[in-house]
């Protein structure tokens, strides 16, 4: 996938579509507010995993203090967007 | 009993477990100065050094079991324990005591277990450990791919994916690490389900705190599964884990149930022992 700018609300999409295929939540749980670890369950292996995946998704090597302080699902959306490049560079 | 003999009876148990806890202390600095090097000095090899030292971990928690039978603080049962002496197999079991590492050792001639990492750092027990092939608590991923690795050796690995002594009357919480492991292994795991009846040695339950009566420690081997039963395809680790997972924690809320004999009410598991005795 070509890396473009998106909107908060298409990658919120997207990142829906990830988090309920690979965990089997469902898609109504995934909303910004979310905690990973605490409302969705989400372990220390699994956000391994859900980072691979976004890795392959962006096409961008994700740092891993990037994601040390991710706790919601916004704050991975924050981290995906500071990923993208700015549209003047 | 009369009240008095009971009376007794509870101190005489709250002097034995203080003194089975000096024992466990004592006993762990005098084998990791004399057996442990002993059993590692006795052969060139580093593996059967590391049988020979399981196999005295296993002698070693035997006794003590024995000790505490004797000394009239518990009684206990392992069902399917020939179940326990084979090898290579992900040991899975839920963990209500203190003493559920003893028991299970205890009937296990060769198994690696999970230790704390901080006992490496101890001046005294960081050698049997390691002689041992005891894997640190390190984090994650890394952890599962030593645990993986031990299993597809050959060894046995007894985990408790509760990862902490559960609190009775509460529901048992998992994590999913020890999915992880059984499937990245592909090995086969065998359930293991420990209840004790009264309660005691849970967590939060100080040592002092002896129940009502002699405690019973009843240990049921359940029969072996294959992870690979649990995978579907195309499907990522991370959903068949959740499975495996809900699978275990089905298998050991049922077998919490079914509790022997005795059944005590959640008011008088918790209760604290001051409570008046016609109460309790």
């Amino acid at each position: 996938m070509s890396v473009t700018v998106k909107s908060r609300e298409e990658i919120l999409a997207h990142l829906r579509q990830v988090l309920v295929d690979l965990f089997e939540l469902k898609p109504e749980q995934v909303v910004p507010e979310a905690n990973l670890y605490t409302d969705l369950d989400i372990d220390s292996i699994d956000a391994v995993d859900l980072f691979l995946t976004l890795k392959e998704i962006t096409g961008r090597k994700i740092q891993p203090q990037t994601f040390k302080d991710v706790r919601t699902v916004g704050d991975v959306i924050d981290a995906i967007q500071a990923l993208a490049p700015h549209p003047a560079g | 009993m009369s009240g008095g003999g009971r009376k007794l009876n509870r101190a005489w148990r709250i002097f034995a477990t203080g003194f089975v806890f000096v024992l466990f202390g004592v006993g762990a600095l005098v084998l990791s100065l004399t057996m442990f090097p002993i059993l590692r000095l006795s052969t060139w090899h580093a593996d059967t050094a590391r049988r020979r030292i399981q196999r005295g971990m296993q002698l070693t928690f035997r006794a003590y079991m024995e000790v505490m039978r004797v000394l009239g603080i518990l009684t206990y049962r392992v069902d399917g324990a020939e179940r326990l002496r084979e090898p290579g197999r992900l040991v899975v079991a839920n963990h209500p005591t203190l003493l559920d590492v003893v028991l299970l050792v205890s009937q296990m001639p060769e198994v690696d277990c999970i230790v704390k990492q901080g006992l490496w750092r101890n001046p005294f027990l960081r050698w049997p450990v390691s002689w041992a092939g005891y894997l640190p608590n390190s984090e994650g991923e890394q952890l599962i791919e030593e645990c993986a690795a031990t299993l597809k050796h050959g060894h046995s690995l007894l985990v408790f994916p509760e990862g902490t002594r559960s609190v009775p009357g509460k529901p048992l919480r998992m994590q999913r690490g020890a999915a992880h492991i059984a499937l990245t292994a592909d090995s086969e795991i065998l359930p293991v389900t420990i209840t004790c009846d009264p309660p005691t040695l849970f967590k939060g339950n100080p040592w002092y705190r002896v129940p009502s009566r002699r405690f019973h420690l009843q240990v049921v081997v359940g029969a072996p599964i294959a992870a690979r039963d649990f995978l579907q395809d195309n499907e990522v680790q991370a959903r068949s884990a959740r499975r495996l997972t809900q699978w275990l924690l089905a298998h050991f809320d049922a077998g919490r149930s079914q509790r022997p004999e005795h059944v005590e009410t959640p008011a008088s598991m918790l209760a604290p022992v001051n409570v008046p005795r016609a109460a309790v």
